[in-house]
C-alpha cells in the first residue's frame, strides 16, 4: 500500500480505555470506509478504517480493543500491548490518538502517560466534551496540552463536534515528525535540520515537544536495570518497551524461544518482581498525573444520586433484576419471531422465484440442477438467517450500547462460575440463540483462558435459528395441538422446551468441563458498569452490520461449499445407478399411469435414494435403528450436517412431495407443511411396516437436533478461536454423543 | 484474633470506606488500572441477585467485583 507520494501508507492507531467512546469516535473519523482485519497469531479483531486527510493523503486508522493498561488480562487487551511492544507488526503505529472521556479524565490517564513513554507520535482526545459542558464540567485544554507536551483536542464523537480538528492536527503532527525524523537521518549535522523542520511548520511547538518530550515516568533503578539490559541484548531502543518485555515476554508471540530466554534470564538474574513493579508503577503514573489533571479540570461536587443510580437500584435488584432480565429476553424472542416472519418469506420467495425462472431457462442438464439446488439453495440457506440474526444483535447492541449488558454479566456472574464460566459469557449464550458463529466470536472479552474456552464449547448447544424449522415441522408432527387448560398452546410448551434442553445441555458440559479442565489461573469479573445513556444508532448499526457480516462470510462461505458438495453426493451415485433408477421410476410412473408432477416427484424419490447420500443412508441405518430412524432420516441427517434446516427439505425430496422444496421451510404455508406431515405420517419401516413417525421418533428426533453438532461453519471458527483443531474435535464429538444418546433415551422413554 | 483491618465484603449496602491496600498483587494491578487506588473511598451499593459478586462505587466510578477480587481490598476500620 503506498500513497500518492509514494511513501507507505501511515497507520494511526485509535487507543482508550473502555467505555471512552472510541468506536463512536472512530465511526466519526472513517465513516464507512471501514472493514474488520483479523489479528494474526491471537484470534482477536482489530477493526481498521481509511482516514482521509482534508489534503487528499490517505491514512489507515486502527481501532483497537479498549483496554485500561498496558498490563492486560484478557486476550482482548493484549492485542494492544503486543502490538506497541513490536515495531516490526504490521499494525506498529506510526501515529496514536488517546480517547480519553472528558468527564472521567482522572480515571483515563493512565494508559495515556504509558503510551506516551513509548515516544510514538500521540495526540490526546477529549471525548465527551459535549457531556462535560453540560454537567459544568470545564477543562483547560492547552494546560493539559503544555504539561503532557502532545496536542489536546476536546471533541465529541457523538456531535461530530471537532472531528475535523482532530483530523488536521494529527495530519500536522504525524507530517513534523516525519520531516524531523527524515532529516535526522539524511543530514550529518542532524540538530540544524532540527530547527530548519521547526521553522518550516506553521504551529511546530507542540509537534516538536511531541518528538522530543522526556518520559512521564522515570523507571526506578531495578527497573532501568532490567530495561537497561534488555536493550542491549534485543537492540530495542525505547526503555519503556524494553521494561514491558521484561513484563511480557512470557506471552508475546513475536519474540523467538532465544530471545524469550534472554529475557526471562534478566528478570531472573536481576531478581525483578514482575506484578510487583506493575502496581507500583501505576501508582507512581497515577501520583504524577493526577496533579495535571486536578489543575486543568474544574468539575462541579458530583450528585449523589444520579439517574443511573435510580435505574439500577431497580434493574440489578437483588429479586428485580433477575426478574426483568428474564423479561426482557423473551420479549426480545417474541420480537425476533415476530419481526423476521416476512423478511424470511421475501428471501425464500425471492430464491423459489429465481430457482423456477432458471430451471425454466436453462438446459435440463446437471449444470442446472448444480446452480439451482446447489449454489441457490445454499445461498438461500445463508440469506434466510440472516433478519432472525440481524434483529438479534440489533436488540443485543442496544442493551450494550445502552449500559445493560454489564449489569447483566454482574448479576449472572456468580451462577455462570459454578458452570466453569463467566458474566460474561451471557453475551455470548445469548448471541447464540441467533447464530453460534458471532458468539463464539464475542467471548474475546473473556479474560481466563479456561472460562473463554468452556464458553466456546457449549455455546452451540443453545437453539440457533437454524434449528427452528426442524422444531416447527416435528412439533406440528408429533404433538396435538392442544391447549392447555385452554390456554397454553401444548406446541408452543414443547418449542420452549427445546430451547430449555439446549440451555441445559450447555450448563452440564460447562459443569464437567470445569471439573474436568480445573485449571487454578487468574479470572477477572472487575466490570466497570458505565452510566446508561441513549444508545448511539451509527454504533448499534455498524456493530449489527458487522455481526451479520461475521455470519455471512464466516459461515457462509462454509454452508455454501458444504452444500455444493451434498448437492453432489445425492445428484450423483454409483456407477449408473442413478440413471438405472431414473429409468425405473418412469417405468413405474407409466405403469401406474401418474400424471406429469407425480411422475416427477417419484423420479427424484428414487434418484436420491439411489446416489451416494442414500447410499450412505442404507449404511447408517443399523447405526440409527436404535433411535428409530429408518434410512431415508439417515440421509436427511447427513444432508443437514451443511445447515439444519436442510433436513425438512430432503424429506420434502423422499417423502415425493414433488413441489418447492422452499415451500416446506415457508412458515406461512402450512399446506406444504401439512402435505409434508401426511406423508411423514405414511412412512412405515420396510422390515417391521411400523410406522416411522411414531410420537417417540419424532421427539428422538427433536432431541437429535437439539444437541447434535451439525454445523461446520461453528466448527471452523472453534478451531480459529481456540487454535487448533483438538477442541473442535472434541466438540464435534462430544455434541454428537450426548445427540444419539439423547435420541436413544428419549425413543427408548416413549416407544 | 481481632482483625486489624475490614475489606469490601464488610461493608454493609450504603456504608463507605477508603481503601489502604490490596493482598493480591495480580488484582491490585488490575483495580489500579481501573482507578480504584489505595485512598479511594469506596461505597458498597448492593450484592448481586446470586450474591458472590458486590457492586460498589468508588470515586464517582461504578464497578462490579467477585467475592475474592472485593476482599483484597483492605479497608480502614
Amino acid at each position: 500500500m503506498n500513497d500518492v507520494d509514494g511513501s507507505p501508507t501511515l497507520k494511526i492507531a485509535l487507543i482508550g480505555n473502555p467505555n471512552s467512546g472510541k468506536s463512536t469516535v472512530f465511526n466519526q473519523m472513517t465513516g464507512l470506509r471501514q472493514r474488520t482485519g483479523n489479528f494474526p497469531g491471537v484470534t482477536v479483531e482489530v477493526k481498521e478504517g481509511t482516514l482521509r486527510f482534508p489534503s487528499g493523503h490517505e491514512a489507515t486508522l486502527f481501532d483497537f480493543p479498549g483496554t485500561y493498561s498496558l498490563y492486560p488480562t484478557s486476550s482482548d487487551e493484549k492485542v494492544v500491548a503486543s502490538v506497541l511492544t513490536n515495531p516490526a507488526d504490521p499494525y506498529f503505529p506510526d501515529a496514536m490518538v488517546y480517547v480519553a472521556d472528558v468527564t472521567k479524565l482522572e480515571k483515563h490517564l493512565l494508559l495515556f502517560t504509558q503510551l506516551l513513554d513509548l515516544n510514538i507520535p500521540l495526540l490526546l482526545a477529549l471525548n465527551l466534551s459535549d457531556s462535560a459542558a453540560e454537567l459544568g464540567i470545564k477543562v483547560n485544554a492547552s494546560k493539559l496540552s503544555e504539561s503532557f507536551g502532545v496536542p489536546v483536542i476536546p471533541i465529541s464523537g457523538r456531535t461530530g463536534h471537532n472531528t475535523m480538528r482532530l483530523i488536521l492536527e494529527l495530519e500536522k503532527m504525524v507530517k513534523s515528525h516525519r520531516s524531523t525524523v527524515n532529516s535526522q537521518q539524511s543530514t550529518v549535522n542532524s540538530q540544524q535540520s532540527i530547527v530548519n523542520s521547526q521553522q518550516s511548520t506553521v504551529n511546530s511547538q507542540q509537534s516538536t515537544v511531541n518528538s522530543q518530550r522526556s518520559t512521564f515516568y522515570p523507571l526506578t533503578d531495578s527497573e532501568k536495570q532490567v530495561s537497561e539490559a534488555i536493550r542491549q541484548n534485543l537492540g530495542v531502543q525505547n526503555p519503556y518497551r524494553a521494561l514491558l518485555l521484561a513484563h511480557h515476554s512470557n506471552w508475546l508471540h513475536f519474540l523467538n524461544a532465544q530471545e524469550k530466554e534472554t529475557v526471562s534470564t534478566i528478570v531472573s538474574t536481576k531478581n525483578f518482581q514482575s506484578l510487583r513493579a506493575q502496581v507500583d508503577e501505576t501508582l507512581e503514573r497515577y501520583d504524577r498525573f493526577i496533579p495535571i489533571s486536578q489543575a486543568a479540570v474544574v468539575s462541579p461536587p458530583a450528585f449523589p444520586n444520579t439517574p443511573t443510580d435510580r435505574i439500577d437500584a431497580v434493574l440489578t435488584h437483588r429479586l428485580g433484576g433477575p426478574l426483568i432480565f428474564f423479561t426482557v429476553m423473551m420479549l426480545v424472542f417474541q420480537a425476533i419471531f415476530d419481526w423476521s416472519v416476512y423478511p424470511m418469506d421475501w428471501i425464500e420467495s425471492g430464491f423459489a422465484l429465481l430457482s423456477d425462472f432458471l430451471t425454466a431457462q436453462m438446459p435440463a442438464a446437471w449444470y442446472t440442477e448444480l446452480i439451482t439446488d446447489g449454489i441457490l439453495a445454499g445461498l438461500g440457506g445463508i440469506l434466510v438467517f440472516v433478519p432472525q440474526i440481524a434483529i438479534l444483535f440489533l436488540l443485543i447492541s442496544i442493551l450494550e450500547e445502552v449500559g445493560y449488558m454489564s449489569r447483566v454479566v454482574f448479576m449472572f456472574d456468580k451462577t455462570m462460575r459454578r458452570f466453569g464460566m463467566n458474566g460474561r459469557s451471557m453475551v455470548s449464550l445469548i448471541s447464540g440463540s441467533a447464530c453460534a458463529v458471532p458468539a463464539i466470536m464475542s467471548s474475546r472479552t473473556i479474560g481466563n483462558w479456561q472460562e473463554r474456552l468452556i464458553t466456546v464449547m457449549v455455546t452451540p448447544f443453545i437453539s440457533c435459528s437454524a434449528r427452528i424449522p426442524v422444531y416447527l415441522v416435528l412439533i406440528g408432527l408429533a404433538v396435538p395441538a392442544i391447549k392447555l387448560g385452554g390456554v397454553l398452546s401444548l406446541q408452543s410448551l414443547v418449542f420452549g422446551a427445546m430451547y430449555v434442553l439446549g440451555v441445559l445441555a450447555a450448563f452440564a458440559t460447562g459443569w464437567i468441563m470445569k471439573h474436568w479442565l480445573h485449571r487454578r489461573e487468574h479470572s477477572f469479573l472487575a466490570i466497570e458498569l458505565p452510566v446508561y445513556r441513549m444508545p448511539h444508532w451509527k454504533n448499534v448499526l455498524m456493530n449489527v452490520w458487522e455481526k451479520v457480516k461475521a455470519f455471512m462470510v464466516g459461515a457462509g462461505k462454509i454452508i455454501l461449499v458444504v452444500s455444493i458438495a451434498l448437492w453432489g453426493l445425492s445428484r450423483f451415485g454409483p456407477g449408473d445407478s442413478v440413471e438405472q433408477a431414473d429409468r425405473a421410476a418412469q417405468t413405474e410412473a407409466l405403469q401406474s399411469s401418474l400424471d406429469s408432477g407425480e411422475t416427477q416427484g417419484l423420479v427424484q424419490q428414487r434418484r436420491l435414494e439411489a446416489s451416494w447420500a442414500g447410499q450412505a443412508g442404507k449404511v447408517m441405518e443399523p447405526a440409527i435403528r436404535p433411535l428409530g430412524y429408518d434410512w431415508k432420516i439417515g440421509i436427511a441427517l447427513l444432508t443437514s450436517f451443511a445447515a439444519r434446516e436442510v433436513f425438512t427439505g430432503t424429506l420434502a425430496v423422499l417423502y415425493n412431495m414433488g413441489g418447492s422444496e422452499a415451500d416446506i421451510n415457508d412458515r406461512n404455508d402450512n399446506e406444504a407443511k401439512a402435505t409434508l406431515r401426511e406423508r411423514m405420517k405414511k412412512e412405515k419401516f420396510g422390515d417391521t411396516g411400523k410406522p416411522v413417525y411414531s410420537l417417540a421418533t419424532a421427539l428422538s428426533l427433536l432431541v437429535f437436533y437439539a444437541l447434535s453438532m451439525q454445523c461446520f461453519s461453528t466448527l471452523a471458527v472453534v478451531r480459529r478461536e481456540t487454535g487448533s483443531w483438538k477442541w473442535a474435535a472434541l466438540q464435534f464429538t462430544f455434541m454428537s454423543i450426548a445427540a444419539y444418546l439423547g435420541a436413544w433415551a428419549v425413543y427408548a422413554l416413549f416407544s | 484474633m481481632q482483625r486489624r483491618y475490614r475489606t469490601v465484603p464488610d461493608l454493609k449496602a450504603n456504608e463507605s470506606a477508603r481503601a489502604i491496600a490490596f493482598d493480591d498483587s495480580a488484582l491490585a494491578c488490575k483495580l489500579t488500572s481501573m482507578g480504584l487506588l489505595p485512598g479511594t473511598r469506596i461505597e458498597m451499593i448492593r450484592k448481586s441477585p446470586f450474591g458472590s459478586a458486590y457492586y460498589v462505587k468508588a470515586d464517582g466510578v461504578r464497578l462490579a467485583l467477585r467475592q475474592e477480587e472485593a476482599a483484597s481490598i483492605l479497608l480502614e476500620l
